[in-house]
């Protein structure tokens, strides 16, 4: 009896020390980058844990979130209905932790004069309306359109903000797996345009101004850059406060995380007043 | 006229053989080439006086007093760099303000650009992020930025489509306090950084510093290690057993005949299936760990292999002669005994070469193990962590940082190395294979 009992304390304490010592994240590929610093930074700091990151895209880290592989779920958009559903029947709680802002630069190959676009070209453009570069002010050269796949949270996003719900992208869009395959894509081909998240783009793509507005952090904290989202982290219930998530998701809201993340590049969540 | 068509056609086959061969040697230069030199230089390469700042901040290497020193230098080298900045951000404001509108974006380019050559400026606080705590540690990194600090690329669009266009920034301050920065840059360089060859063979072994700008792939190399030896350790033992019962136990029939094209179909699934059937059934289904985990990775590595080492072993038993089999059996020994002492030790060169194999496949392979076992970022782990915590693997963190990382562009060293490492890793296995099997297969002869 006593060594059962002492058994019994002996797994519940492993149990314990295992839940407290790994925390696993997946998800998104453009909270990814938040997600590796902020795991370093803790890690440094905590020696004994160990965070894990996978970048397998929101929808692979909502299907992890509800097959229970993940104790944080990266996504660049909110929970969708059916994901929220299903997560509710398998009695998870899903609870939304805003931990960034982002802007989504549409992003074109340096070489193309178009300097911006409105809404209502870019989605001529995405729907298949306007197929040539120079229906827009450009070069007369094709428009190569290159989406993320529909696992995506950032094609999601942009297919809510730009495109509406039941736009249908043209047939001939090229899907591309992460941030980066896109900005690499879009390098490299000159006709190209595409979407990605802000701390993705650097000088090797021209990200043009949208209705007259550059993405840029004040445009996405003052609203005026139409194509704005949260970057989410989302738990199955909320964190007790002394967890390992809640001290994790709560790096976003210190100074030093909202240091990593300007110095990556996006927007961090400002603090309240 | 037969014997000359003949001597012609020989001809005409030996000519062929040999393109055929020349033309696989050069494509395997072609491709291994660049790969072993570049990957060469995760390893070797013209290190700066920020590289042993660095190491000696994160991993504590390096001697102290000399890099102090050095760092000292350097500073000093650096002051007149600063001192130009300091001195053209006070003039700025007294210019003229045409003059100023031209010139402050300019600037604001230059002294980033400073700031991504030779690290945040002295007195400015430490940046969060590891990445920018320094400046270039590489040498060839180190001229690149040089170049975009000394010259504005810009596109030039009056001819219709684009064209790059460098122009250098100097005479855009010419006449300013900023003017005397470039000839510096140019002709000092050397002095603001130091660059010394260097020697970092623990790349293979040091963890990686901030998503791999600083470091190693340590945990990719051990996470390739795990995943390849778990899987042999899984596949090895069951592929063996089939492969005797295939050959020495079974009875040839319909149920056979199915059985054998079973594991042949098996050869032949695209190993992405494996990767998700593994997710569905190791990780959803069996629950073998809480999410990703080395275990499950390896258990479907062990899949995909498997049928390998079934057909390799089943051909190295078949291999071995009858007379064998029937003299073991006329001395008196079982079925059992017999394929212990006997077919086994005769057949065991032939199941070596395919388990060695096996095991470079496993190491190689990226689809099986994206949604069983890898990570982007993650510890070392110990043996005892195996079942429940994941683990960066080399061909798996290899893709991501060629396509997904954020700044594909500035560790283009560590992909190099890294595929570099992988390529020798799967070579030097399949050598102990080749190595192995001459041994084995003195040793029963004599």
């Amino acid at each position: 009896m006593r060594v059962s009992l002492i058994v019994a304390g002996l797994v519940a304490g492993c149990a314990v020390a295992q839940a407290q010592n790994k925390l696993v994240l997946d998800g998104s590929t453009t909270v990814g980058p938040i997600a590796k610093a902020f795991a370093e930074s803790y890690m440094r700091q905590n020696p004994g844990v160990n965070i894990t990151v996978s970048e397998s895209g929101s929808g692979n880290g909502a299907k992890a979130l509800l097959n229970g592989t993940c104790d944080i779920a990266n996504l660049s958009r909110d929970l969708k209905d059916t994901e929220k559903k299903a997560m509710e029947e398998k009695g998870l709680k899903p609870v939304a932790h805003v931990v960034a802002y982002d802007a989504l630069p549409v992003i074109v190959h340096p070489s193309n004069k178009v300097k911006g676009l409105t809404i209502e070209q870019i989605r001529g453009i995405f729907t298949g309306t306007i197929k040539n570069w120079k229906e827009v002010g450009g070069v007369d050269q094709a428009i190569v359109v290159i989406s993320r796949d529909t696992n995506s949270g950032t094609f999601e996003s942009f297919k809510e903000l730009v495109l509406g719900k039941d736009a249908k992208i043209i047939d001939s869009a090229e899907y591309t797996g992460s941030n980066g395959a896109v900005r690499q894509r879009v390098q490299m081909t000159k006709g190209a345009i595409s979407y990605a998240g802000l701390g993705f783009v650097d000088k090797t793509v021209k990200a043009l101004e949208i209705n007259g507005v550059a993405p840029r952090a004040e445009t996405v904290l003052n609203k005026t850059y139409p194509i704005s989202r949260s970057l989410f982290m989302f738990t199955n219930g909320e964190p007790a406060a002394d967890s390992l998530a809640a001290k994790f998701i709560g790096l976003s809201l210190t100074d030093k995380g909202r240091e990593i993340i300007e110095e990556i590049g996006f927007v961090p969540v400002p603090a309240k007043k | 006229m037969h014997m000359r068509t003949r001597r012609f056609l020989d001809r005409a086959f030996t000519s062929a053989a040999c393109l055929a061969v020349g033309l696989m040697v050069l494509f395997l230069l072609f491709v291994l080439g660049p790969i072993f030199v570049k990957g060469a230089g995760a390893y070797v390469f013209m290190g700066t006086v920020e590289h042993r700042r660095m190491m000696l901040d994160q991993f504590d290497r390096g001697n102290e007093e000399r890099v102090t020193a050095e760092w000292l230098d350097v500073q000093q080298a650096r002051r007149p760099v600063y001192e130009a900045l300091s001195a053209f951000e006070k003039e700025l404001p007294g210019l003229p303000a045409a003059r100023r509108k031209e010139l402050k974006p300019a600037f604001k380019a230059v002294r980033e650009g400073v700031a991504e050559l030779l690290g945040p400026e002295p007195g400015e606080p430490l940046p969060a992020l590891t990445r920018k705590m320094y400046g270039q540690t590489r040498w060839t990194k180190a001229q690149e930025k040089l170049k975009e600090i000394r010259f504005e690329e810009s596109w030039d669009y009056s001819a219709g489509a684009g064209r790059k266009v460098l122009t250098s920034r100097q005479p855009l301050f010419d006449g300013t306090a900023l003017a005397p920065l470039f000839p510096l840059l140019e002709r000092d360089a050397r002095k603001l950084l130091r660059p010394r060859l260097t020697f970092y063979p623990r790349f293979l072994t040091d963890v990686s510093i901030d998503a791999h700008f600083f470091g190693g792939i340590g945990p990719e190399v051990l996470g390739t290690m795990y995943l390849a030896l778990g899987a042999m350790l899984i596949a090895v033992p069951l592929g063996i057993i089939a492969a005797i019962y295939f050959q020495e136990y079974a009875k040839e029939g319909p149920v056979m005949t199915f059985l054998r094209s079973c594991v042949n179909t098996l050869a032949g699934v695209p190993s992405i299936v494996f990767g998700l059937f593994g997710l569905a059934f190791f990780i959803n289904t069996m629950h073998v760990s809480s999410g990703k985990s080395v275990l499950a990775g390896a258990l479907t590595l062990a899949l995909l292999v498997l049928p390998t080492v079934i057909r390799s072993s089943e051909e190295a038993i078949a291999a071995v002669p009858r007379a064998y089999k029937e003299g073991a059996m006329a001395l008196g020994a079982g079925p059992w005994r017999t394929i212990l002492t006997v077919i086994l030790p005769a057949a065991l060169p032939g199941i070596l070469t395919g388990i060695v194999i096996s095991m470079g496949r496993a190491a190689g392979e990226t689809a099986p193990i994206i949604f069983t076992a890898a990570v982007s970022v993650g510890k070392m782990i110990g043996p005892t962590e195996i079942a429940s915590q994941p683990t960066p693997a080399l061909s798996w963190n290899l893709y991501n940082l060629c396509t997904e990382h954020e700044a594909v562009n500035e560790i283009r060293h560590v992909q190099f190395g890294m595929a570099a490492t992988l390529v020798v890793i799967v070579l030097a296995l399949n050598l102990v294979a080749i190595l192995i099997r001459a041994r084995v297969a003195r040793r029963l002869k004599g």
